[in-house]
């Protein structure tokens, strides 16, 4: 039989390698196939996206800036740039480069699919928000042209992604958010979120972790050189001014500044009390919204609390005659008037 | 006109921007407030409470801070235990008829009517006697254990149950209702699977689904009390044994349960993070059991179904394994030439080359692993008389002379030990897999829950012998 010693070592060094080469997004394998995945296709389309951006932002593309979007070296970089000059994506000349007319169609077309995808990732799939940017990058590659048109019809045609950012309709036509950076609103301004930046990607967990979303209305009451404070509903939020410039808000309209939801959150009630529905936040999306509604939860509805788990979570509610039970995640977005 | 048409459509296109991002949402927010109107009009609630509320009161006492648990357990213990003493005694009565009187008799009558040796084989020691053996062994158990786990359904205690214990599940990421189809899961994998569908959140369902089989099932408790009392039992003073050997089958049950939560958290934070999560959790009124009904569709629904599926796959699973023993190649039957060739994979695993190929023909039913493991080992050790005759599953009613057998088979405690683990951590049956199949209509998650815990269970069977080995100085 085998010396159980050395069968152990190299057990343990079978399950290290294995881990090394399947683990969860940094393994070996998952990194080769994404380098499998990345075709000239990919590339020229992660290029006329690159120069797409920067020409909306009024920034100029240089050659090192595309080399390092792309993650390559800048000889790589010049001979992408070459493939689409020959196919009359991009115009070269001297030190500066622009998308031609079809260079411009065809990047529309796939800041399109991205958008749209986002938009089918936060609805229909349990992903996490921080997930949603990575994914569409892989993803906006693979569709044709008629494909993402059956995807947006399945969407039900929607107009903008989940971080605000307004989905290329099949003509390429788009109207920008009009908002503002968040650093730059006035003290005092009930303001909604319109557009919040999902790069870098650092930045964006920052404004994950606050919990801040779409639609959410803000109001800033302190700005500095390096602090923005600003509130949500009763939630008090600090940011770095450059975190808070990927924010993007506009102003309430004046008749229309007492727009947000009313009321605490369901969570807060104890046993015994009763609160009156207001509404449920717009943290609550898709299919987990739909089901809030299903079961009786709408504006107007009263709803008793029955019971906590002994544990603490979940809570155990009388709405419309039956009793359900929720997770405190998903009480805290129901906003209840509570009554005596 | 053509301009008309190019105006409007124009503007329709303009205003889709003004219509606001959450539009969907807003229509549908109406809708349900238009509907709850409409219904609010037309529906009348009974006005006074009464002062007194049984489903309140049952309700505080059974999610008490310190009464829930205990009821929980009290009331679970309960169930298994008349589970167990209660099935023994037709689980007996089925088997001295089916495999003591049935089998000789049919044995006779063939020999009467001359049929060929092979023929009579496969059909009356194959095919006969695997689906009597799996039938006899299944059936008590499941026809008591169902039905009261369907009467407390219906009485309305479980779901307080799933209440209690999701607080536990949530940590995994999984739903309080897995907690139901895990205990299912202990009469029977395939009823535990079905039973997922109480989940309605996708995600949280195909986690209870692929880990379901870490619940010890009714075919597995039989080999883990016998291996238990024959390789651990006996290694303590005799009045000690029976204690010993319990504590470490129940020891098996809760590492599976251990198991269950950990492979419910790995999943729930990979290969399933996409899929939808929702969680609701309905509490319903209490109501007195509808008793005779309970038993009616427990009846049908659950143990038969289950039960005809099993037949199906030991049938045939009698049949191979009949034919594999007594098909001679180059003198060796087909049986010992699959022990020989995977015997040293066995044994790197502290198990051996007969117990691999049992759980390769008992795929179909659990129930069989122990009759086979000890027809194949009288068939590879040339068996001194024992047994009825190759092809033919046995057991006997003495531990001390099965355990005799084993250790002639070259079976040490820690091939005990390690079949108690591969036993509870191998694929599911075949009916659980077809079940599987039937639940997800995916061939990628059936893959899923039948590849990974046989996986597991060469790994840490693995493990535990060469760490067993190094200690024990082989």
């Amino acid at each position: 039989m085998i010396d159980p010693l050395f069968a152990l070592l190299v057990g343990i060094g079978v399950m290290l390698i294995a881990g090394l080469v399947f683990w969860p997004q940094s393994g070996l394998f998952w990194k080769y196939q994404k380098r499998r995945e990345l075709t000239e296709k990919v590339l020229i389309e992660d290029t006329l996206k690159y120069i797409f951006k920067c020409e909306r932002n009024q920034k100029t593309a240089t050659l090192e800036s595309l080399a390092g979007a792309l993650s390559t070296s800048q000889a790589n970089a010049s001979e992408i740039l070459a493939l689409t000059q020959a196919r009359g994506l991009v115009d070269l000349s001297e030190n500066s480069f622009s998308l031609t007319d079809t260079g411009k169609r065809t990047a529309t077309q796939i800041v399109r699919a991205h958008r749209l995808w986002e938009r089918y990732l936060a609805d229909t799939t349990g992903f996490d928000e921080g997930d949603w940017h990575q994914q569409a990058e892989r993803l906006e590659h693979k569709l044709s042209e008629e494909e993402i048109n059956r995807l947006s019809a399945s969407l039900g045609h929607p107009t903008h992604d989940p971080h605000g950012d307004p989905i290329p309709t099949q003509r390429g036509e788009w109207v920008s958010h009009g908002g503002l950076p968040l650093s730059d609103l006035a003290l005092g301004t009930p303001s909604r979120i319109v557009h919040i930046e999902d790069e870098p990607e650092v930045i964006y967990a920052q404004i994950i972790a606050e919990d801040l979303h779409l639609n959410m209305v803000v109001e800033v009451d302190e700005t500095s050189a390096n602090r923005i404070r600003f509130w949500t509903d009763d939630q008090e939020h600090v940011l770095a001014p450059i975190v808070a410039a990927n924010i993007s808000v506009v102003p309430l309209p004046e008749e229309n500044q007492d727009h947000q939801i009313e009321g605490v959150s369901l969570d807060s009630l104890q046993p015994g009390q009763t609160g009156v529905v207001t509404g449920i936040s717009s943290l609550s999306r898709g299919v987990e919204r739909r089901r809030l509604f299903d079961l009786g939860i709408t504006p107007g509805t009263p709803i008793d609390v029955e019971m906590v788990n002994p544990g603490g979570d979940p809570t155990a509610y009388r709405i419309r005659g039956s009793v359900i039970a929720l997770r405190s995640n998903q009480a805290r977005l129901i906003k209840v008037n509570p009554k005596n | 006109m053509n301009s008309n048409y190019e105006k409007i459509l124009k503007s329709a296109r303009d205003l889709r921007w003004d219509i606001g991002v959450d539009f969907h949402e807003k229509t549908m927010e109406a809708l349900y407030t238009d509907a709850t109107r409409i219904a609010d009009r037309a529906v009348t609630y009974p006005k006074e409470k009464p002062r007194f509320d049984l489903d309140r009161t049952i309700d505080k006492l059974v999610t008490s801070r310190v009464w829930g648990f205990p009821l929980m357990i009290l009331m679970l213990t309960f169930i298994f235990w008349l589970t167990i003493t209660g099935a023994n005694y037709p689980s007996g009565l089925l088997f001295s008829l089916l495999i003591d009187k049935v089998h000789p008799l049919l044995k006779a009558g063939a020999a009467s009517i001359g049929m060929p040796w092979w023929l009579d084989g496969v059909l009356i020691d194959g095919a006969y006697l695997a689906t009597a053996w799996v039938v006899s062994v299944m059936l008590p158990p499941m026809a008591i254990f169902f039905p009261l786990f369907t009467l407390l359904e219906d009485f309305g205690y479980l779901p307080r149950v799933a209440f209690n214990l999701d607080h536990i599940f949530r940590k995994a990421g999984a739903h309080g209702k897995q907690a139901l189809s895990m205990t299912m899961g202990f009469g029977c994998n395939a009823a535990g699977v079905i039973s997922t569908r109480i989940i309605d959140s996708p995600r949280e369902r195909l986690i209870a689904i692929i880990t379901n089989n870490f619940s010890l099932c009714n075919g597995r408790w039989p080999t883990q009390i016998l291996i238990a009392t024959i390789f651990i039992g006996t290694m303590v003073p005799a009045y000690l044994g029976g204690l010993i050997s319990a504590i470490s089958v129940v020891a098996i049950a809760l590492l599976g349960v251990l198991l269950t939560f950990v492979v419910s958290w790995a999943l729930s934070r990979t290969i399933l993070k996409g899929e939808v999560s929702t969680f609701t959790l309905e509490l319903p009124p209490y109501r007195p059991p509808r008793i005779l009904q309970t038993l009616y569709t427990s009846m049908i629904d659950r143990t038969l179904v289950v039960l005809w599926r099993a037949i199906i796959f030991a049938l045939p699973a009698g049949v191979v394994l009949w034919i594999s023993a007594n098909l001679m190649i180059s003198g060796v039957s087909l049986a010992e030439h699959l022990v020989n060739i995977l015997n040293p994979f066995g044994l790197l695993l502290g198990l051996n080359g007969v117990i691999l190929v049992a759980y390769i023909v008992a795929i179909p039913a659990n129930e069989i692993v122990i009759p086979t493991i000890m027809m194949l080992t009288v068939l590879v050790t040339g068996g001194n008389g024992i047994g009825e005759g190759s092809g033919v599953m046995f057991e006997l009613e003495s531990g001390l002379a099965t355990l005799n057998i084993l250790t002639q088979g070259g079976w040490t405690l820690l091939t005990g030990v390690n079949l108690m683990l591969f036993s509870l951590i191998h694929n599911p049956c075949s009916t659980t897999i077809y079940t599987i199949y039937k639940e997800t209509g995916s061939a990628k998650w059936t893959t899923i829950a039948s590849l990974l815990p046989v996986v597991m269970g060469f790994v840490i069977t693995f493990f535990t012998a060469q760490i067993w080995r190094l200690i024990a100085g082989w």
